[in-house]
Parts: structure tokens; sequence; C-alpha cells
């Protein structure tokens, strides 16, 4: 096939504007090893034409060299003096560190550099970290912790999802560190907490200890035994000591506490617990309130005390379960 | 929307210059344009990964939103695969051409995280897999698929799709959004989650004969 029918051929196809006996040409085409080459080639010529936004390069450049640059050591150019190379580094180290903190610096290593520690829906786990920190993962829940153990200096982790932990103070006081995304985080020495980070916001109640939080903006937060730390919408967020902590430790248990609880809340939970959609149509019904403690180790086990308790009905949809008032 | 910054990396790039014309072709019939680059590798990678990045940064955020709807998740995934590309040292590595390795592995990237994002399942951090070669069939799909995206968005309803489009792909606020669609916030929302929800049910319609297709 000539060289510009093909071309015009891809553009085509990119566009969407191929027929189906075409697409099977191009299938065919592309098939032949050399021409994977061209196929991509296309691809990015037909992107430059096409713009869809324009992202800033040097910010993204910037930024990209700074990860070269700092980063775990694990770069690749290691030539040159020995003194030259560690001003270089060190200056390099700073910028990096300076921007780190606007930007989210450990997301672009995450991938080489963590492993992931999950609990599926409805189910908890317990795990033991290489230096003694224990973390009890609810349902749901995602924990990246340092693929190759922690190598001194601070431990950090990020959460997504919720957990308990129990803190082991190291003999050479390395902080440890939870990052919750959206540059939420907690810093401790040897501490008991419970951190929550979904999507519906940040929570970190502390039971022991003393632990700093960071905050967007750099903004910093001492957190006291008892305190309970909320965040709001754009970067707002309200500290409590709470009376009544159960709230917040009851899923330990399998438990759930509902202190005057709105039924639309009841269903977010459950969707986090046991990654189950439950929707509640009527409004009406959606702001009815529920208070107790449930214990329900599966979503059946939940809903069916709320059928009883509210007198809801329990409809299974094709893809998520919905709430309603039964109809007389 | 700001004006889209063309590569200004051909001018000064060393290929261009008569003195470096006469560097030999390898074997096949696709002209290496890369010869340049790979050698700049070889003498300082430091250098060589930011004029690669120079080169296809763009152009990659470009294909990416395409099936993230999103500037700063598409800024993210290409950002993170060029920082993996140089702290796993792959330009040693690469036996495609740089551009196609890219274009594979933001593609790879782009489709974890909506499938993710479409299936509510945590593997939106699954490590790349560079082995993982797409099939012809496999790197047609990938175009299919964002040509799916845009179809559903653009079969939405005009507030819903000017909603969705505001709070994804701008990334504004929703109060912001309000005040520009002269609406409430609340129903902004109410639009916005319409729109995923839509494309969550369309997608998932699509996405069984993608995955079979895919995997099997």
């Amino acid at each position: 096939m000539k060289e510009s029918v093909i071309r015009q051929l891809l553009f085509d196809f990119f566009e969407g504007k191929t027929t189906s006996i075409q697409r099977k040409m191009i299938e065919e085409w592309l098939a032949e090893s050399p021409n994977e080459e061209l196929f991509y080639r296309y691809l990015d010529e037909w992107e430059n034409e096409h713009p869809q936004f324009g992202p800033d390069q040097e910010i993204a450049l910037d930024r990209f060299r700074s990860a070269m640059a700092g980063g775990n050591g694990t770069g690749p150019h290691r030539a040159g003096p020995e003194a030259e190379r560690t001003s270089r580094l060190g200056q390099w180290l700073w910028l990096a560190a300076s921007i780190a903190v606007i930007t989210m610096g450990i997301a672009f290593q995450k991938q080489i550099l963590y492993k992931s520690l999950e609990s599926g829906p409805g189910k908890m786990v317990t795990y033991r970290l290489s230096e003694g920190t224990e973390v009890l993962l609810n349902a749901n829940s995602t924990l990246l912790i340092p693929r190759f153990g922690f190598l001194g200096g601070d431990r950090e982790v990020q959460l997504d999802g919720e957990a308990e932990f129990k803190v082991k103070h190291t003999r050479s006081h390395d902080r440890f560190v939870v990052k919750m995304g959206d540059r939420y985080r907690i810093e401790v020495l040897g501490t008991e907490f419970v951190a929550y980070s979904r999507a519906r916001g940040k929570r970190v109640f502390l039971k022991e200890g003393k632990v700093k939080l960071g905050l967007p903006e750099g903004r910093q937060l001492y957190m006291k035994p008892g305190n309970l730390f909320v965040s709001g919408r754009n970067g707002s967020y309200r500290m409590t000591a709470p009376a009544d902590t159960r709230p917040y430790t009851a899923w330990k248990e399998q438990t759930f506490y509902f202190n005057n609880t709105l039924l639309s809340d009841v269903a977010q939970q459950i969707g986090e617990q046991f990654g189950t959609e439950v929707r509640i149509p009527d409004t009406l019904l959606a702001q009815r309130r529920i208070g107790g403690i449930y214990k329900a180790d599966q979503v059946d086990d939940l809903l069916q005390i709320l059928s009883e308790l509210m007198q809801i009905e329990i409809i299974q949809k094709e893809d998520h379960i919905e709430l309603a008032i039964p109809k007389p | 929307m700001t004006a889209f910054p063309l590569n200004p990396l051909e001018d000064d790039f060393p290929g261009k210059h008569p003195e470096n014309h006469d560097h030999t072709r390898s074997e096949t019939i696709v002209p290496d344009d890369e010869w340049l680059l790979r050698r700049q590798f070889a003498e300082d990678p430091e250098k060589a990964c930011e004029l690669l990045f120079r080169r296809y940064y763009v152009n990659l955020c470009n294909h990416t939103i395409r099936f993230v709807h999103s500037r700063e998740v598409a800024e993210d995934i290409v950002s993170e695969i060029f920082t993996a590309f140089w702290q796993n040292q792959t330009f040693l590595h690469v036996t495609t051409s740089y551009r196609a390795y890219l274009y594979k592995s933001v593609r790879h990237r782009a489709y974890n995280h909506l499938k993710w994002q479409v299936r509510f399942q945590h593997s939106a951090d699954e490590p790349v897999h560079l082995s993982e070669s797409p099939s012809p069939h496999e790197a047609l799909q990938y175009s299919e698929l964002h040509q799916k995206i845009e179809l559903i968005v653009r079969e939405l309803p005009a507030q819903c799709r000017r909603a969705y489009l505001l709070k994804r792909v701008e990334g504004k606020k929703y109060d912001e959004i309000a005040l520009e669609m002269k609406i409430s916030a609340k129903a902004v929302e109410a639009l916005v989650s319409r729109a995923l929800s839509r494309l969550r049910k369309e997608l998932s319609a699509h996405w069984v004969l993608f995955i079979m297709l895919f995997f099997c």
C-alpha cells in the first residue's frame, strides 16, 4: 500500500470514519511488523494536528527534571566528579523537595517503589509492616507501602480507604507518614489512630499519642488524643473532641454505628464498606434518620435490619440495590 | 482554551543540521527518525530524556485526555510514564522506537485508569506492563474506545454535557460552574453525576465486549 494512502486511511480511522472493511485492511497491514512503527508515527502526527488542549509543557518539564534529579537515587546518571555531583544533587534535591510539597511528589515514583496491600469488599485485613507497625485495613481499602521495606528516614505509606494504625516507635525516632491524597498527610512517631481517606473526604481520629497533620497548601495541625479531624470542601476542616468515639472505630467490630444518621449517608457507608451501590430515588426517604449499633458481616445483614426497622422495601436491580417505601 | 504549542524540537534538534545528514539509516523500510535521539541517550541520558519529553509530552497528553477526559489526570499519567522511563532506565531496553513505546504505555495506563473509574476497582496503580505489546487488533481497539467515549459524551443532553466538560475537563468547581451556567450548585452536581452514570452504563455494556476481545 502506498504511504500516502495508508496515512489517509489511518487518519480516517483515528477519527472513526472508516468502514469495517477498511478496518480489516488496516488490521492486516498492521500485522506486518515494521508497520507498527508507522502506526504510532501517524498516531503522533494525527495528535499533533488535532490538539485537545494546551498542557503547559514548561511547568511539566520542570517537574520532570526535579523528578529525575531527586527521586530515590536510582537515576542512572552517575558520572562526573563526586564533589560536583553532590552539590548539584543537593541543589536539585532542595528544588525537588520544595516542588514536591506543591505537587504530588510521591505519585511519580509510586508504581516502582510501592506495593499495594488491599482489602476487598466487606473484608478487613490485618498487616504487620516490616518495622513492627500494625495496620488494620477496613474493607474496600488500599495501602501502598514501600516495595523494598523502609530504608531509614521517614516511613511513608499511602492510604486510600480506611485503616487503624498502631505505629511502632523506632529507636532512631523515624517519623511514620500516612499520605491520604489531595496533599493531606499524617506524621507521627509512635501512636494509635484511625485514618479515613475516601471519595467523600478525609478523617483522622487520634486514639493515643500525638500526630501532626499536613494539610493542602502547606498548613499544619497538631492533634491530641481524642481529637477528630474532618476535612470539608475547598480545604476547610473541622477539629473536634467527640464525646462518643464509637462511630469512628465501629468498623473494627464489623459494626455500623448510626446516631441520627441520614439514610442517604447509610447508603454511602454501605457502598464504601461492601462495594455495593445503594440508591434511594425517593428524596423524602433519603432524608429519614436512623440510630443504633448494628453488626453486619455482609451487606444483606444490614439491609435486612434496615428493611425491618424502617419498613422499607429492598429491591435488587441489575447493578445496584434500591431502597423504597412499599406501595400500599 | 489556550493555543496549542507545536513541537519546537525540530529546530534545536541536531539532526536538522547538514553535517549530521550522512548517518546510515537502519534496514527497515520505516525511516528511523529517532536515530539521533538514541545517540543522545548513549551520551547523556538526562539531556536525552528532556528532549524526548519536549518532543512528545504535549501530543501524548492530547492522546491521553481522549480516554480520561481530565486535563489533570492526562498530564499526571504522561508525567508518570516519563518518570518511570527515566527511573527504570527503560531507554536501555526498548526495542521499538521511543515513540511507539510511549504511546503504548500511555494508552495502557489511560485504559487502566478508565477501567478503574468505570468499574470502581482499584487497579490504577498497576505498573505498566512493558512487555504487553498490543496486537494489531488491540491497538485499533484503543482508538475505538476513545471514539466510543466521545460518542457517549456527544449524545448527552446539552446542559448535561456542558456541566460534565466544565467539571471534568476544565476541572472547575461546582459553584464556579453554577455561576457560569446560572443554575444552582446542586443542579450542576446532579448533571455531572448523570453524565458519569451514563458513561459508566454505556461503557460497561461496551466493556463486556472490549474485555472479552482483550483478554480472551
